[in-house]
């Protein structure tokens, strides 16, 4: 048998013996989730690099608004296992920093420029990622973290089409309430099984 | 006893000889349109069949256009991001005149179900004018064909004027699009 273990337990044992992992979690046989501390994510890529975890798919971010922190997602996919694996991390939120891994992952850099665009997590070590990308003269906070408002953003910035109310909320009638209350005082005396 | 020679017809003035040749250039111009889609959004998927034998746009003498330069007509189809209107307004300016817009579905009207993005404008017709709007979410084929037909009848009727609108409100249209994107020049690192 070519694979005496399955490709999870490969994983597992070799991201335990080298790394203190905050949390595992095997999502299913294809999908391996590690919580790591910030300082571990640039040598456990490099090792998971190593092992054949070659293809950099995706640099994600989550906003945890009440913990104050941004989780960094690094999504790895291997070709020769079929495993795609997270590697999580935490940041501070004030300040997000995340020295960058386009020397790891020379792929990476332009979801670090996005993840600056849309969540302002600065890398260090990218040469531009302060460089817009999708966002074009962006004049507010980022955008997708928690606490910005679009709807507030849009009502200030795009003019909004005026529309007079020429229409009639026939459920607001009086007629029509009286008969809603009086159901509803009806189904309230049935409560209980008791018949008027 | 009267002549019985041709009478030639009385001298035409300037205004009156610009007003024919624009006729007879309308004639033709509404039937053959030629289109540049733009199709940032999903009402684009209407398209297909409003072009194929479905519904042959060909027999309206419409047909699709390549270049913005060689193009009567550009068709916004579906929403607009700040992104894709900074292009679509470089489009706009680039195309001959005259020109006319049709703007698909309902998000170049009030927005759509994007009326509260941060990245999707609300209103089409504050920054390029707007000749018709085919209304819906997404709009039937049968009514982009509609819409089609009445922007002919409107070339027709001389009500198509929308590119004459842009040129004399200028400044408006220039105001409204600064106070919505910052500025209106492309900075692209793909083009720098």
């Amino acid at each position: 048998m070519m694979n005496s273990m399955s490709n999870v337990e490969f994983l597992k044992a070799l991201m335990t013996q080298s790394f203190k992992l905050v949390e595992t979690d095997v999502i299913d046989q294809y999908q391996v989730s590690f919580v790591l501390k910030q300082d571990d994510v640039h040598q456990a890529l490099i090792t998971l690099k190593n092992a054949g975890w070659i293809q950099m798919s995706y640099l994600s971010a989550i906003d945890w608004p009440d913990e104050n922190k941004i989780e960094l997602v690094y999504i790895l996919m291997n070709w020769e296992r079929p495993v795609h694996i997270q590697i999580r991390t935490k940041v501070d939120r004030n300040d997000p920093v995340m020295p960058s891994i386009i020397n790891i992952y020379p792929g990476a850099k332009y979801y670090e420029r996005e993840c600056y665009e849309f969540f302002g997590v600065k890398f260090p070590g990218n040469p531009d990622y302060e460089k817009q990308l999708i966002l074009e003269v962006w004049d507010d906070m980022p955008p997708l973290r928690k606490d910005f408002d679009p709807k507030a953003y849009s009502d200030k910035k795009f003019t909004k089409r005026e529309y007079k109310e020429d229409y009639l909320v026939l459920s607001e009638q009086n007629n029509k309430k009286e008969k809603r209350e009086e159901r509803k005082t009806r189904a309230e005396s049935l409560k209980g099984g008791q018949k008027i | 006893m009267k002549s019985t020679k041709f009478t030639p017809a009385r001298k035409l003035s300037k205004e009156e000889v610009d007003r024919k040749w624009w006729e007879i250039g309308d004639f033709f111009r509404r039937n053959s349109l030629w289109m540049l889609m733009y199709c940032t959004g999903c009402c684009a998927i209407e398209l297909p069949p409003a072009m194929t034998s479905a519904y042959d746009m060909e027999r309206l003498g419409m047909g699709p256009m390549a270049t913005p330069r060689q193009a009567d007509i550009l068709l916004i189809s579906g929403y607009l991001s700040v992104k894709s209107l900074r292009r679509v307004i470089y489009t706009y300016e680039q195309m001959g005149e005259p020109k006319y817009v049709v703007g698909l579905g309902s998000c170049p009207i009030n927005g759509g179900i994007y009326h509260d993005s941060h990245a999707v404008i609300n209103q089409l017709d504050q920054y390029i004018p707007v000749d018709t709007y085919v209304a819906g979410c997404m709009p039937n084929t049968e009514s982009v064909m509609n819409g089609f037909v009445d922007l002919m009848e409107q070339i027709r009727n001389k009500t198509a004027n929308g590119w004459v609108k842009y040129k004399e409100n200028y400044e408006w249209y220039k105001k409204n699009q600064k106070a919505a994107l910052g500025e209106v020049i492309i900075h692209d690192e793909f083009h720098e």
